[in-house]
């Protein structure tokens, strides 16, 4: 289990990764800042929480993990963790989505770091998937990671992915949903019965952890032990989060999918994210 | 005698789609980062593939979408993907993850489409494949083989596996009369002069290749002197060569077992549009519909006039009309 010291540098670590987010959004003047803050922990805990094997002086090293950010529009997150981390300079954050710039509003593999095209929902899963299959029939012991949406889950494609994944066997995959509980326009449960999530998982043959998606202790419960992970089966850790956590007039609106907030509510919003309580 | 396998012999007795799992199975043996994935479709010459090669063999169940995916991590994995069902699920089911996972990733993944034009007959328009040259020709970065007999099907395997980035298959079933003798120069110009002739250029892929070569004698007992070139590979075109030949023919007639909107007529016509080739062109095609003829594919040819005497008839109207 993580030390508190651990949790209070990682709460520390996402919160400059949420203001940097901010920052880079409001300057680009585009983006997806709801959805970059309910799986900032995250992506937190994956990269600075000892779970995901990379080295960002060699992004092709060949026994790195995988990660797959299925999730594309959450990429500004994921941008500000992999500049921070030293796959690109910090400079492009500066440049996002302007002429020139490697950062465009979706992930590709152009990028360092990023291991596969996505912004498509429904994609990363089957990706990862092939990946962990690889992995497997060459005797190679990395592991791959996928981030998904709740949203994106109504993608009919991510069960049958599921379906591969549990048949295979492929107990080196682990994947997290990013469970906020809203898509772009509506609240999920006003769409689809995506609910009960977990059950659905664990129906389609995966060992399902449910944790909060905001605590490191529980999010690390789940995500540190799995390389010593004896398992034949796939990994789905259901992450309840919050759509906007960070900036209180964000949290659970469905207009900061992709708002950004100018003038004096971009600055009521980064003034929240340096108070936020670590 | 041997032709890369195939005994020379014996080529017209060739079911094109073993020539192609045959060719398979032998650079599953060469290379074991070759990967078959079906999406539940099956072959008898893919049985022997699939009981000697089990961590080669994928049979992913219905589910078209997810196979792409799979293939695309694959082949992120170091791996040669094949990916197999019937040409409409290969393709238009699965449109983006082949746009996204493997066009934008320029992965080697090769699809693998059973059931060329109508050759799936009173199966109907779900089993058809008259949209998918002009859907797949569209995808950046995508190599497109139409082979139009067995050693050609054989040879594209081969061309698959070599090369880099995603290609698409659209692959015949049964035994087609014997085009190609020997593999010459390694099918890599794209496109084949099969007959010479002084009149009219068919230039036509994939089984229409054969209608041509009929409709060429019978328009010959009329005088028309009547050239056929096997257009095996429609994208990339090898556009220099083609656009010389059509510069060069009085006529030119496309053929092809797809619908008229976006296939081999319209990237010919492109051609010469961008170059300023004004030849007349003929594009024969099927119309733009669902074909709900519940019959054979002989059948449903005639009812299009696109056998291959109605082939001959309509080129002999349009050059004694026009």
């Amino acid at each position: 289990m993580p030390t508190d010291k651990t949790t209070l540098s990682l709460s520390q670590k996402a919160r400059d990764i949420r203001i940097q987010t901010l920052q880079m959004i409001t300057r680009a003047g585009k983006g997806h800042i709801g959805g970059d803050f309910s799986c900032t922990d995250i992506l937190v805990a994956l990269y600075y929480g000892g779970v995901l094997k990379v080295d960002p002086a060699r992004p092709d090293w060949p026994a790195r993990d995988r990660f797959i950010l299925s999730k594309g529009h959450a990429c500004e997150a994921l941008y500000c963790i992999l500049a921070d981390q030293g796959f690109f300079p910090e400079t492009e954050l500066t440049r996002y989505q302007q002429p020139g710039c490697i950062l465009g509003g979706h992930p590709d593999r152009s990028i360092p770091g990023i291991e596969a095209d996505t912004g498509s929902l429904g994609h990363g899963l089957g990706v990862g998937c092939g990946l962990a299959l690889g992995a497997r029939l060459d005797g190679k012991d990395y592991l791959t990671f996928v981030l998904l949406g709740d949203g994106e889950c109504c993608e009919g494609a991510v069960w049958e992915s599921a379906m591969f994944a549990a048949r295979h066997k492929l107990g080196n995959l682990i994947a997290v949903i990013d469970n906020n509980g809203m898509c772009v326009t509506d609240r999920l449960e006003d769409c689809t019965a995506l609910e009960p999530l977990a059950e659905k998982w664990r129906a389609f043959g995966w060992d399902v952890q449910e944790v909060d998606g905001h605590d490191f202790n529980s999010l690390l419960s789940a995500l540190s032990g799995v390389r010593d992970r004896v398992s034949s089966t796939p990994l789905m850790v259901v992450a309840r989060t919050v759509k906007g956590k960070g900036v209180p007039f964000m949290e659970g609106r469905l207009e900061w999918h992709h708002g950004v907030p100018k003038g004096e509510k971009a600055a009521q919003a980064l003034r929240a994210l340096k108070e936020m309580e670590c | 005698m041997l032709t890369n396998g195939l005994e020379k012999r014996t080529l017209s007795d060739v079911d094109v789609r073993d020539a192609f799992f045959d060719e398979l199975y032998r650079l599953a043996v060469e290379d074991r980062n070759v990967i078959f994935m079906t999406a539940d479709m099956g072959a008898f010459s893919l049985e022997r593939f699939k009981r000697d090669f089990p961590k080669q063999y994928f049979n992913v169940g219905v589910a078209e979408q997810n196979m792409v995916s799979v293939a695309a991590g694959l082949a992120l994995a170091g791996k040669k993907v094949f990916i197999y069902s019937i040409v409409p699920f290969v393709t238009l089911r699965c449109l983006e993850q082949i746009k996204i996972d493997l066009c934008g990733m320029n992965l080697p993944v090769t699809v693998v489409g059973i059931g060329a034009g109508v050759m799936y007959g009173g199966d109907g328009p779900t089993h058809h494949a008259l949209h998918d040259i002009a859907v797949m020709r569209a995808l950046p970065g995508m190599t497109i083989y139409n082979p139009s007999d067995a050693l050609l099907t054989q040879a594209s395997v081969r061309l698959a596996y070599e090369q880099a980035g995603p290609v698409y298959i659209r692959l015949e079933k049964g035994c087609l009369p014997v085009l190609y003798e020997d593999a010459g120069g390694g099918f890599q110009q794209g496109f084949t002069q099969l007959r010479a002739g002084k009149d009219i250029s068919i230039m036509a892929t994939g089984l229409m290749v054969h209608h041509a070569v009929t409709a060429k004698d019978i328009l010959s007992r009329v005088g028309l002197s009547v050239g056929i070139f096997d257009i095996y590979r429609l994208k990339p075109l090898n556009e220099q060569a083609l656009l010389e030949v059509m510069i060069h023919s009085p006529r030119v007639v496309s053929l092809e077992e797809n619908s008229r909107i976006g296939g081999l007529g319209t990237a010919l016509s492109e051609l010469c549009a961008d170059a300023g080739c004004r030849v007349p062109l003929m594009r024969m095609a099927w119309p733009d519909g669902h074909c709900r003829e519940a019959c054979g594919r002989e059948e449903i040819h005639r009812h299009y006039r696109m056998d291959a005497r109605s082939v001959a008839e309509r080129i002999l109207d349009w050059v004694r009309n026009t």
